[in-house]
């Protein structure tokens, strides 16, 4: 379990298949919140991953805030931060 | 370079309605020994099983009755898995370790609760890779069946490999019709033939066939299925993919039947493949020195969606 986060230690998700080592496995979440920073940019909700702490960090502009820990999590958090389903297919 | 290869453990689904020939199919596979050091688990929903004793010749076979694995029996098949893959990991030589379990389902099972259970176990699913959903389809009563059975249709839908059987007896007519009605629900799945377990040719239907009109069975069935490709291009983002498919796949999940395709990684070559929302945890593909054609292009097949649509969609999350 993780101090910072509380998340136990899971076996990676498979969004995160695609990373071997662990420099890989830092820039791929780099990416990754650079990817969401990009499309989540109508929405509301920002993300944010410093790559200090496990998981992603979601904002949204009322200042809500909260950890998720894979992607999957986080579209269950966008919907809820900002009150609808985020569909890739509307934009 | 950090390449690491599969070591799980490769898990056959055989489904398929009830009396479709799933065993009298897997009997004849385990005598040619078409899947190697084989452990066999048969699941039967009902108490006085015989197709235990009719699969004398696998040299390992467990017994699940009385349940349905799929659903009642989840608990009970987690056990058996853990206790196969414990087993496996105490011996250390390749030569002589199990290669494959062969998951016999129920008729009435749905394979896609099978491949969720493992993928949400956290021992099972590194322990475990599902290799091929195989899925019986009798020739004489498939027909009715899918028009009256959503879990006709969702086994057929979940499948990688249809084996179509008794067509025999059915005339060859009425298999064309079948299979082009199959290739409706499950575009992308591979159609043979068998009788008894050994192969048969199967003609493909001749272009003017017509499939069976699809009774709805539920509201969501409104379109219908369609196959479509996603080109990743050369250098395929792993990245900007994941997030776009973990996004459809919230969003659209129930519209999605099935997803499958191999994506060059920095971590190797890895086979993607989802039933409905459950995701498989990649499976890494022996590396070739230079990538297949059929690299980076995924197969998405649902309904409600176009192929320029998901296009489109893409292109959005790649910087």
């Amino acid at each position: 379990m993780c101090g910072s986060c509380g998340f136990p230690a899971a076996p990676g998700h498979w969004t995160e298949a695609g990373a071997a080592t662990p420099h890989e496995r830092l820039r791929e979440r780099f990416r990754r919140v650079q990817v969401l920073q990009k499309v989540l940019d109508q929405s509301g909700v920002t993300a944010h991953d410093g790559g200090v702490i496990p998981g992603i960090q979601v904002m949204s502009l009322s200042g809500g805030q909260t950890i998720v820990p894979d992607l999957e999590a986080l579209w269950a958090e966008v919907k809820k931060l900002s009150g609808q389903v985020f569909d890739p297919l509307d934009l | 370079m950090n390449k690491r290869t599969e070591n799980r453990l490769r898990l056959t689904v055989l489904g398929g309605f009830l009396g479709s020939g799933k065993t009298t199919w897997l009997r004849h596979q385990l005598h040619e020994k078409a899947f190697g050091r084989v452990h066999v688990i048969v699941n039967e929903a009902a108490e006085a099983p015989v197709d235990g004793v009719l699969l004398g010749a696998a040299d390992q076979i467990t017994l699940l009755a009385g349940v349905c694995a799929c659903c009642d029996g989840q608990q009970q098949l987690e056990t058996l898995l853990l206790g196969l893959c414990d087993d496996r990991s105490s011996i250390s030589d390749p030569t002589v370790r199990l290669e494959t379990i062969v998951l016999e389902t129920s008729g009435l099972a749905d394979p896609a609760e099978i491949l969720s259970l493992i993928q949400n176990h956290p021992i099972l699913v590194r322990q475990i890779v599902i290799a091929e959903i195989i899925v019986i389809v009798d020739a004489l009563n498939a027909v009715e069946q899918i028009q009256n059975e959503v879990l006709s249709r969702k086994q057929i839908e979940a499948a990688d490999r249809l084996i179509l059987t008794k067509t025999d007896l059915s005339t060859e007519q009425d298999t064309a019709c079948l299979g082009v009605t199959l290739r409706s629900i499950a575009p992308g799945a591979m159609q043979l033939a068998a009788s008894f377990g050994s192969p048969l040719v199967l003609r493909p239907p001749a272009q003017d066939v017509q499939g069976v009109a699809l009774v709805k069975l539920s509201d969501k069935e409104s379109d219908p299925i369609l196959a479509s490709r996603l080109d990743l291009g050369a250098k395929a983002d792993w990245t900007a993919f994941t997030v776009w498919l973990s996004a459809l796949l919230y969003a659209r999940g129930d519209q999605i039947v099935r997803i499958k395709g191999v994506v060059c990684t920095p971590a190797g070559r890895l086979l993607l493949q989802t039933v409905r929302k459950s995701v498989q945890s990649p499976e890494i593909l022996p590396d070739l020195n230079c990538p297949l054609e059929t690299d980076n292009t995924i197969a998405v097949i649902g309904r409600g969606f176009t192929q320029s649509q998901l296009a489109k969609s893409f292109a959005h999350f790649l910087a």
